[in-house]
Parts: structure tokens; C-alpha cells; sequence
């Protein structure tokens, strides 16, 4: 029923990255994705190399930079009810608090949230395509009701993760370990483009580890938040996501980060909204304008163009509650 | 189906022997109706009630069904050596086994092979295998090696009759046509009208989702067949097993205690009914087999896609002149049931002298339908209400108040039969009025984009009122103590409970202390299976006449011994008393006959229905929803069923169905739809996260019954008619009217998803 494969469970992370070194080694974090893959037969393994039991890439501490650390192992959980991350990054709180449904936000990871795969129902299913080494996307002509609007080049996946547009929206980077070193990425350039390596969702090599997220110290001004439309109301990924985070000096935008979920292979950062929007107040005619930028240069699919409506309308609403 | 005949019933309709002595209806009763909590609350809530899938024998083998990964494709070749010789396995069939090569009868349409070398939907069994563990037996599918020749297929009931489609059988792809129905003249009626609208609806193919897959475990006895099976009905399986297997029935036995849940896809054996137990021979060992969740989506039914076409006339004063209705759906790849009656409630649920309507129904290559819940009612439903809703709308009145205009008294669809009675006409006033139905309405324009409006629609089921076959036995031993034995399913629905409850009321006791027997074909028995909301009306008379034999045979064993006249005594509470000298008072346990023989019996059977005349509940739901009309999404805010079903039997179990079938109907409004891939045919959806049922977020908290029971004594000797299937016909138009009283948007599309909203939202910006 599963592939055949060994599982590790170290306790400190070069152990951990030793292990990776193995061919097809995967890294087991909650596991809410990775099994149903494997289960699925969507991914094989050789080695799973559990990150259950190493204690430092857990819990929320304040960083060396007076922002947030948050371990990658964190639960979504502890993220959404955390009250400094609900205090002073809402848009972080709020988006784990809409993913999936209680049980999976228990046992899913906030780094496991960033390194998931797409739900695509072809990527999922038993269609050779082009994520998994096949020649051709079968959303590009089929069902695509879901599918991207931004960025579908070769592949028109929609990045599942809600925790991803909000942690880009505030600028947050991701802590990598492996190769005997660590870098830093920005969470935005973390997720990768489509185009690059279709079969690649984020930057990570396979001997790499995401260790931890960090949430810069938040701006005076700041307000940000995420919301997410979907098809029902638990147990659901964003049918459109927006998460924004502005930098207020009174009434005045100083400065705008505006990601899309469920818009694009990865979180799509409307930079024509946060033109409209920077150095402006949050009137209606800045909405509107702003609103309409976020989808300018949108492309649709046969049944998806409903969507540019809908993230029209979703910007639109986020900024009015924002102003 | 047979236009009206119930679809639970092949061929000839099985019959009980008529009662010699009806009892005389309930007037004010001590147990039914009141709020009782199951009678096997505790077994189902503590994970000690056993369902079929959770038994295990000693030495049982684990069975699993290849399926064909293809929407149509010819098996050219099979290979299970490499299968056969995986550790754990211990047997391979294919459509070259001989126990296997089988012929797989639809009753209507194409004949097909238990394992087809023409796989005509995704998800057709191919070959099974038989293993020591689920895993291995997995392991061991995929092992085998099937050659396909991969046949164009039609995915689109849309297209399937165009001549450039691939014809899916030799007959071509279209049912034979019947007959249209017609009453009056239609064009007669179309003059006549003030108002004319035509729309066209269509509602997605639904999928069945219980909660308990599909599956039994099969356990032979020298030649004797055990089969734990998941289903509605434990009998109509032993009919097919023994059928196919060539055994005499009283060698087949199915058992079904509990059952995770039915709405129609368990009313009869499924291949996995055949496949167990010819593994459990070949093995010598029993073998559980139950489908996985996709296998589930893919092959045990669905309710199928529609599309309607829906032309009526009306007066300015609200007079319905004409109704015109043409349809299309498809049965899928094989015509089993479950498809058609679209037009029911166009036919019979208001009063209007001129109708004419057609079915059409066209193959395509993907799972059968089954029967759903109210098979094809909430399509015509969806059509019917929304329509109504228009028409009110075009001559300025209010959707309660036309509805009221035109109530009937007979059912239209049979000749003008009356019916028994008819609470259609209280579940719109009193319903509105519990509802507050004219506050809702009177509500001034909202100016935010965030819009709320309140919508309502009303039904009728074509069923509901049961009737023969059934046999019950009411058993009451030395000690006083009671047994209830009855062949019918409790699907869920609390049929124990109310049964439990039946005797209570006729014999005193608390319905909790009753033990009861049921659902097997060993010890029980004959019914039909639990489906058609025709359990109760069927099951609660010969339940009834069970308790009251067995209550009259104790006062007679009163009167004997203590040569009293029968007529002045009566049982309570664990005696035999006088119904005039209350100081005299005779035991249970201290009768003489009682204690003799050990047994007092009663039996009670299902006597015929009341000739030339409809039993059928009525129902109407009301609704209020918020509409986010810059994102599309749609809260229910509340809802509130009013239902005409007879007496309530249970008030706990009646609500209970009430919210399950809204639920149910919000799924249909709102979030459920399979999705085919065009380009291959495959379901895309197969699994409970893309398929979207509804969870507990998406039902309003604010839940609400009313129940109207108009009295029906003419019905059977309880009162009761059916409530399973009318509390979800009514519901999916009633979202769609409320989004349409708080925008102005009609979806004529099922289901709402915030895409259709806006897309419809767009469109008709447009036109305006």
C-alpha cells in the first residue's frame, strides 16, 4: 500500500541532515501531507527522516532582531493561538487559523505549511503531468476551475499554503540548514516560480531543512491581515486568498505588501495594489483602483475567470476593513 | 422505474396476510411522539455497537478489487502471476477464474460480466484478490498486470447523442423514449396566461457519501453463507446473492445490525457482495472486503446530473395555468435506477390543469446512478420552487401567498385520487409565521455589498406512506420482559427507537428495556429494504398489531383465570387491571398462562393500504441567507422545516431527519458536484476533499422543525407517514430563492459556488 521505506527519527538536527544525504531521503515533519503523498502514490521515499524529536526546531521565541522566531516544527496550532503573533502579526494568526480544521492544525507544521504540495486535483490524481515528470499540465485544458491566474507557466498549480502569502505579506524569512552551512531566504523568493522547475515547489535542496521562520520586528503603523475565501467553511484550502500588510502613518499607507493565495504557483505579490496604494489614504476611490490593479494582467483559464472577479472583490472588501 | 410504482420494488410486490382486527388509532399517546433518546444511543456513542466493518473472524482474509483506471477500455489481457506469488496472498480471480466468470444482470439494459472485458465507466471491477492483511491485498492489485485498449468515451450527457460521439453500446446512447406525460392542453393553458417564463436548470451529479463505505465480510459454513453486509436492506442482498450464486435463500444469511449509513446506494447487493464470498470458498478462510473511500465515489451511485427546461403560465391573480417541463439526465454507463422523476413534484404539488412533461436519458461513461434521497425530486424541486419564486415575482405577489392559491386537494398526477390528507397548505402558513416570514421580507434594501434575504420552497414525496410487506413479532417472556423482532434496517434513522417506542405504547413498558432482534435474514422476518421513507409507515402498523395481540392475549389470560369479562379490563404497567376497580389487578408475572407456557407472541403484519387514495407527506422550508456580493459566498443563516409527515413518532429522531436533510440539501445548493475530466472521463474529485460536503461550519446554528400533523387515521393504524426523503427535497431551491430575494440574482446552476454568483451577478448586470 506504501512504498517500502526506512524512518528515522534523530534527535539533533546534523543527525537529521546526515540522514538526508541518503538517496530519496524526505523529510517528515507533521506528516498530513507527506503520508497521503506517499500514500497516493503522488511521492516515493527511501528514507523518511522524521523531525519530531528535535526539540530545538520547536516552539515561538523573540529573536536576536526583536522580532519572532517561530521553530518550524511549530505547530499551525500554536502559531494561530499564540498572543503576540495575534497582538502584533494578524495576518499570521489569522491565516493559521484557517487552515484546514482543528486535528490537522494540531499535527501540521508552519514549516510543513510552506514546504506542502499542491492540491491540484491532476497532480493528485492519476494524471502523468507535468509536476511529476510528465510532459504536458492537464489543468491547462481541462478542469481548471481552481487553477492559476498568475504565473501558470508550463504548470497552473495554485500554492495551497495561507500561512505562506501572510508571512511573505510581512516579510518574513526562512532560516535554511544543510551543506554544512545556513542561508537565508526571504519566505517571497523561498516559494518558487513554476517556470524554474516544475517539479519544485520550494528552494530547498534535498539534503536542506527548513529550521525556522522569522517575523521581523513589526514597523510602528503596522496593521495586516488575511483573509480567505473558500468553498466551505473548515477543511478547505483558499478558492482566493489575500493577505496585506500596511505600514500606516496616520491615515496614509507608508508602504503595502499585498500577496494572493490560491492566484498563482506560489504567493503572487499584487505590486500594482500596492502602488495604487502607497502614499494614499484607504478611500474608496484608492480601493477601487487598487482593487482592480491586483488583478490587472490576470489570465484565466477556460473555467477559472470567475476568479478575477472574485480576488477583485476580495481586495477590495480586505482594504475597506483595513482603512 | 415504473412512473409510480415505489423504486424499491422489482417485479412482483410481495404481500402480508390483511390483519383480522385493526386497533383503533392512537387518540393521546403515553411514549410516541416524545423526545426519547435512542434506544441504542450508548452502543453507537461508546464504539461498542459492531457495525459490519468492524467484525473480525478468526483467520479472515482481506479482500480488495482491482478497478479499471480508464472511463472506457477493453481488457485485453490479464496477468496475475506475479500476484498469485506475493507472500500473504492466497487467491487471484479475474474473468477467466470460473467461479468468477459470471454474467452481472442490470435488470434493465445491457446485460454485463461480474468482471466485463468492456469497462464501461471508471472504477468497473476487473479482477480481486484475497490477502492477509489490507496492505498485502493492495500490494497484490497492483501487481497485476492488465493490458487495456483504451476506447473513446463520452463524459458529457450534453453531447452524448450527437452523432459525432462514440457510441457506448451497440443500441446507441440513449434510453428508448417514453411516453411524455400530459394532462389538459398545454396550449390551451399558455393562452390563458397573463405571464409566461421559460428557464433552464440544471443541477450537478451528486455523489453517494456514507460514512460507512460499501462492503461485508463473507463467511461459509459447509454450504451454508454468512455475509455482515452494509446495508439499507438485508433481505433484497440474500435475494441477489443467492440468485447469482445459485444458493437456496435459506442458505444465505445476511446480517446488518448497523449499518454506517444509507441514502439510497445500499438497497441492494453490490459486487462485493459476489466477490467475498467466492474468494471465502476458494480460500476456505472468511474474507472481509470494503471499498475504499474513491472506490466508494466511483462506483456505488450518485444522484445524476439534470438539466431542465421549465415553461409556465400564470394569471395576475395567481392562477397557474400551465407547467411544461423537458429533461435531461443519465443513468451513467448502466441504467440501474435512480434516474428520472424529475418531474414529480411538476405533476402533483400545485394545482394546475394543464402539465406536460418528458424525460430524456442519455449513457455516458461514468458511474451508475442509484437511488438519492428523494430520487429526482430536489432536481425538480430546484426547477419548480425557483420558478414559483419567478412567478410570484412577475405578478407582484408574494411567494407564500401564490403558493396558497394553489393548493390541491387530490393528487393531480394519479387521476385525481384524494390524498389521505394533506398538511401542504399548514406547513406555508404556520411555517411562515414561525418563521417570521414577513419580517424577513419587509426587510428595506441593504447598502452594503454583504445583502440578506429570505427565501422558502415547498415539496411534496411521491411516497412516504408504505405499505406490505411486513411481519413483526412481539415476544413477552415469564418474567414480563419484552422482545421485538422485525426484519427491517435501521439506517440511522432511529427505526428501533420508534419501534421500541410502538410497543411501549401498547404494552407499558419502558421502551429502553425491550430488546430487539432485527436486519437478518436468519432470524427476522421479511421486509423490504429501508428505503423510500416508507420504514416507519410500513414497520410501526405490523408493530402495532404484534404489541396489541400480545396485550389482548394477556388480558384474555386475565380474564380466564380470574373469570373476568375481557371488555372491562385493560394493561397497564406491568398488569392486567380493571378498567373500572382500580383495587383490582393482576401481575404479568403472576399469570397462570403466562407462566405455562414460558411465551406470549404476538405477530403483526403489514395490511394493504386504503384503496384509491395517495398517502403523502408535504413539507416547506424556509431559509435566510447573507450573500457577499463582492466575493460570492453565501451563510445560511438559518432554516426552518415544516413538515407534514404524519404523525411524529419520535421528536428527537423527526428533527434529527429534518436537519440531516437540510444538510444534505445544503450540499446540493451550495458545494456538491462531481467533476469529470473532460479529456479522459475521469472523476477528478474522487475523495472527500475535493468532493465538498458540507461540514458542522456550514450549517446555521439556527435550526429549526415544526411539526404539522393534519391526523391521518386513514393511513395506517400510527398515523405516520414518511420523513426521510421530503426534508431535503425542498431545501436547495429555497437557498436559491433567499439569494435571489437578497440580490436579485437567479442561479439557475446548482451548485452556488461564489465563481457561479459572480459570474451570474456579472451577466445579468449586463443585461440590465
Amino acid at each position: 500500500m506504501f512504498p517500502r521505506f526506512s524512518h528515522a527519527r534523530p534527535t539533533d538536527l546534523q543527525a537529521a541532515l546526515a540522514l538526508l544525504e541518503q538517496a530519496s531521503g524526505r523529510i517528515h515533519a507533521g506528516g498530513t501531507d507527506l503520508l497521503g503523498c506517499l500514500h497516493d502514490g503522488v511521492l516515493t521515499a527511501d528514507t523518511l527522516v522524521s523531525l519530531s524529536n528535535i526539540a530545538e526546531l520547536k516552539g515561538i521565541s523573540p529573536s536576536t532582531e526583536n522580532g519572532l522566531r517561530i521553530g518550524a516544527m511549530t505547530p499551525i496550532g500554536a502559531v494561530a493561538a499564540h498572543a503576540g503573533i495575534r497582538s502584533t502579526y494578524s495576518a499570521l494568526a489569522q491565516a493559521a487559523s484557517v487552515v484546514a480544521n482543528p486535528p490537522l492544525r494540531s499535527q501540521g507544521t508552519l514549516g510543513g505549511n510552506l514546504c506542502q504540495k499542491t492540491r491540484c486535483w491532476y497532480y493528485r490524481g492519476d494524471f502523468p503531468c507535468l509536476r511529476k515528470g510528465g510532459d504536458h499540465c492537464f489543468a491547462f485544458e481541462g478542469e481548471n476551475q481552481h487553477h492559476a491566474i498568475f504565473g501558470g507557466e508550463g504548470c497552473y498549480m495554485v500554492h495551497p499554503s495561507d500561512t505562506a502569502p501572510a508571512l511573505a505579506a510581512l516579510g518574513a524569512t526562512c532560516r535554511i540548514s544543510g551543506g554544512g552551512s545556513s542561508r537565508s531566504v526571504p519566505v517571497d523568493q523561498f516559494l518558487m516560480p513554476a517556470l524554474v522547475d516544475p517539479q519544485r515547489e520550494t528552494v530547498l535542496e534535498p539534503t536542506e531543512i527548513l529550521t525556522e521562520i522569522l517575523l521581523p520586528p513589526a514597523p510602528p503603523g503596522l496593521r495586516s491581515s488575511y483573509r480567505k475565501i473558500r468553498s466551505r467553511q473548515a477543511w478547505d484550502f483558499a478558492l482566493a486568498g489575500v493577505a496585506l500588510a500596511l505600514q500606516f502613518d496616520g491615515n496614509v499607507v507608508r508602504s503595502a505588501r499585498v500577496f494572493l493565495s490560491g492566484a498563482a504557483p506560489m504567493p503572487w505579490r499584487a505590486q500594482g495594489a500596492e502602488a495604487v496604494i502607497t502614499g494614499n489614504s484607504l478611500n474608496a476611490q484608492t480601493i477601487t483602483k487598487a482593487a482592480a490593479a491586483a488583478v490587472e494582467g490576470a489570465e484565466p483559464l477556460q473555467h477559472n475567470g470567475a476568479k478575477v472577479a472574485l480576488f477583485e472583490g476580495l481586495v477590495a472588501e480586505s482594504l475597506e476593513t483595513m482603512g | 422505474m415504473s412512473e409510480d410504482s415505489p423504486y424499491w420494488i422489482e417485479g412482483t410486490v410481495p404481500e402480508t396476510p390483511t390483519p383480522a382486527e385493526y386497533p383503533e388509532p392512537w387518540g393521546k399517546t403515553n411514549v410516541v411522539g416524545a423526545r426519547l433518546p435512542r434506544v441504542d444511543a450508548y452502543e453507537r456513542v461508546s464504539g461498542s455497537a459492531v457495525y459490519p466493518s468492524d467484525v473480525i473472524l478468526p483467520g479472515m482474509l482481506y479482500g480488495a478489487i482491482l478497478r479499471c483506471p480508464h472511463s472506457r477500455a477493453r481488457v485485453l489481457s490479464v496477468d496475475s502471476a506475479s500476484a498469485e506469488a506475493m507472500p500473504g496472498v492466497h487467491a487471484v480471480i479475474t474473468a477467466s477464474t470460473p467461479e468468477a466468470d459470471i454474467p452481472w444482470s442490470y435488470r434493465r439494459g445491457p446485460e454485463s460480466r461480474l468482471f466485463p472485458s468492456l469497462c464501461q465507466h471508471e472504477g468497473e471491477a476487473v479482477a480481486a484478490v484475497a490477502a492477509e492483511t489490507p496492505q498485502q491485498a493492495v500490494d497484490a492489485l497492483r501487481a497485476i498486470r492488465i493490458d487495456y485498449e483504451i476506447l473513446p468515451h463520452v463524459a458529457d450527457q450534453e453531447t452524448s447523442s450527437d452523432p459525432e460521439s462514440p457510441k457506448i453500446w451497440d443500441d446507441g446512447n440513449e434510453l428508448p423514449a417514453r411516453p411524455p406525460y400530459e394532462r389538459g392542453n398545454i396550449a390551451t393553458g399558455f393562452a390563458e396566461a397573463d405571464v409566461v417564463l421559460e428557464l433552464t436548470f440544471t443541477t450537478a451529479c451528486e455523489i453517494h457519501a456514507p460514512m460507512e463505505t460499501h462492503g461485508c465480510v463473507a463467511q461459509w459454513d459447509g454450504d451454508r453463507l454468512t455475509l455482515w453486509e452494509s446495508t439499507q436492506g438485508v433481505f433484497a442482498v440474500q435475494a441477489r446473492v443467492a440468485e447469482i450464486l445459485g444458493l437456496p435463500l435459506s442458505k444465505v444469511r445476511i446480517v446488518g445490525h448497523y449499518m454506517g449509513g444509507g441514502f439510497g446506494s445500499k438497497l441492494q447487493a453490490g459486487k462485493y457482495s459476489i466477490i467475498a464470498p467466492i474468494l471465502a470458498r476458494l480460500t476456505a478462510r472468511p474474507v472481509k472486503l470494503f471499498l475504499s473511500r474513491e472506490e466508494n465515489m466511483l462506483c456505488v451511485g450518485n444522484r445524476p446530473p439534470s438539466r431542465m427546461t421549465l415553461k409556465a403560465g400564470v394569471k395576475k391573480d395567481g392562477t397557474l395555468t400551465a407547467l411544461a417541463m423537458d429533461t435531461l439526465s443519465t443513468p451513467g454507463a448502466y441504467a440501474i435506477s435512480g434516474f428520472g422523476l424529475e418531474d414529480w413534484q411538476i405533476r402533483d404539488l400545485y394545482t394546475v390543469p394543464n402539465v406536460r412533461t418528458s424525460n430524456r436519458f442519455v449513457f455516458i461513461n461514468a458511474g451508475p446512478a442509484r437511488p438519492f434521497r428523494a430520487p429526482g425530486h430536489p432536481q425538480g424541486s430546484w426547477a419548480l420552487e425557483q420558478m414559483m419564486d419567478d412567478l410570484a415575482d412577475a405578478i407582484d405577489m408574494d411567494p407564500i401567498v401564490f403558493r396558497l392559491k394553489n393548493i390541491p386537494s387530490v393528487s393531480q398526477a394519479r387521476g385525481g385520487q384524494p390524498y389521505t390528507t394533506t398538511g401542504l397548505k399548514q406547513c406555508l402558513t404556520d411555517g411562515a409565521a414561525a418563521f417570521n416570514w414577513e419580517t424577513g421580507r419587509s426587510r428595506p434594501v441593504q447598502k452594503t455589498h454583504l445583502k440578506r434575504g429570505v427565501g422558502m420552497g415547498a415539496c411534496l414525496w411521491i411516497a412516504g406512506g408504505g405499505g406490505p410487506p411486513s411481519t413483526a413479532i412481539v415476544k413477552i417472556f415469564a418474567d414480563g420482559s419484552v422482545n421485538l423482532n422485525l426484519g427491517a434496517s435501521d439506517i440511522g434513522t432511529g427505526t428501533k427507537s420508534v419501534m421500541a417506542m410502538v410497543v411501549a405504547e401498547e404494552l407499558g413498558i419502558d421502551p429502553h428495556a425491550i430488546q430487539i432482534e432485527h436486519a437478518d435474514t436468519a432470524t427476522t422476518q421479511f421486509a423490504t429494504p429501508s428505503g423510500g421513507s416508507k420504514t416507519i409507515p410500513t414497520e410501526s402498523p405490523a408493530v402495532r398489531e404484534a404489541a396489541y395481540a400480545v396485550r389482548r392475549r394477556l388480558i384474555e389470560l386475565a380474564a380466564e383465570q380470574h373469570d373476568l369479562a375481557i371488555e372491562d379490563l385493560e394493561l397497564a404497567t406491568g398488569a392486567v387491571v380493571s378498567k373500572t376497580d382500580p383495587a383490582v389487578s393482576f401481575p404479568i408475572t403472576e399469570l397462570e398462562g403466562l407462566q405455562r407456557r414460558g411465551l406470549v407472541m404476538g405477530v403483526g403484519y403489514r395490511g394493504p393500504n386504503p384503496e384509491d387514495v395517495a398517502i403523502t407527506p408535504f413539507a416547506a422550508q424556509f431559509c435566510e441567507v447573507e450573500v457577499n456580493t463582492r466575493t460570492g459566498e453565501i451563510r445560511i443563516l438559518r432554516f426552518l422545516g415544516a413538515h407534514d409527515s404524519g404523525r411524529v413518532m419520535n421528536r428527537l429522531t423527526y428533527d434529527n431527519q429534518i436537519f440531516g436533510g437540510i444538510t444534505m440539501g445544503i450540499g446540493l445548493a451550495l458545494t456538491e458536484e462531481r467533476i469529470l475530466d473532460q479529456a479522459t472521463g475521469k472523476m477528478v474529485n474522487a475523495n472527500l476533499h475535493d468532493y465538498k460536503i458540507p461540514t458542522a461550519l456550514d450549517v446555521p446554528a439556527e435550526m429549526a422543525s415544526l411539526a404539522i400533523d393534519p391526523h391521518d387515521e386513514q393511513c395506517n393504524t400510527t398515523g405516520a407517514k414518511g420523513i426521510g426523503e421530503p426534508v431535503t427535497i425542498p431545501t436547495a431551491g429555497a437557498i436559491a430563492n433567499a439569494v435571489f430575494h437578497a440580490t436579485g440574482v437567479r442561479i439557475t446552476e446548482s451548485p452556488i459556488t461564489p465563481g457561479r454568483f459572480l459570474e451570474a451577478q456579472a451577466a445579468q448586470a449586463e443585461e440590465v
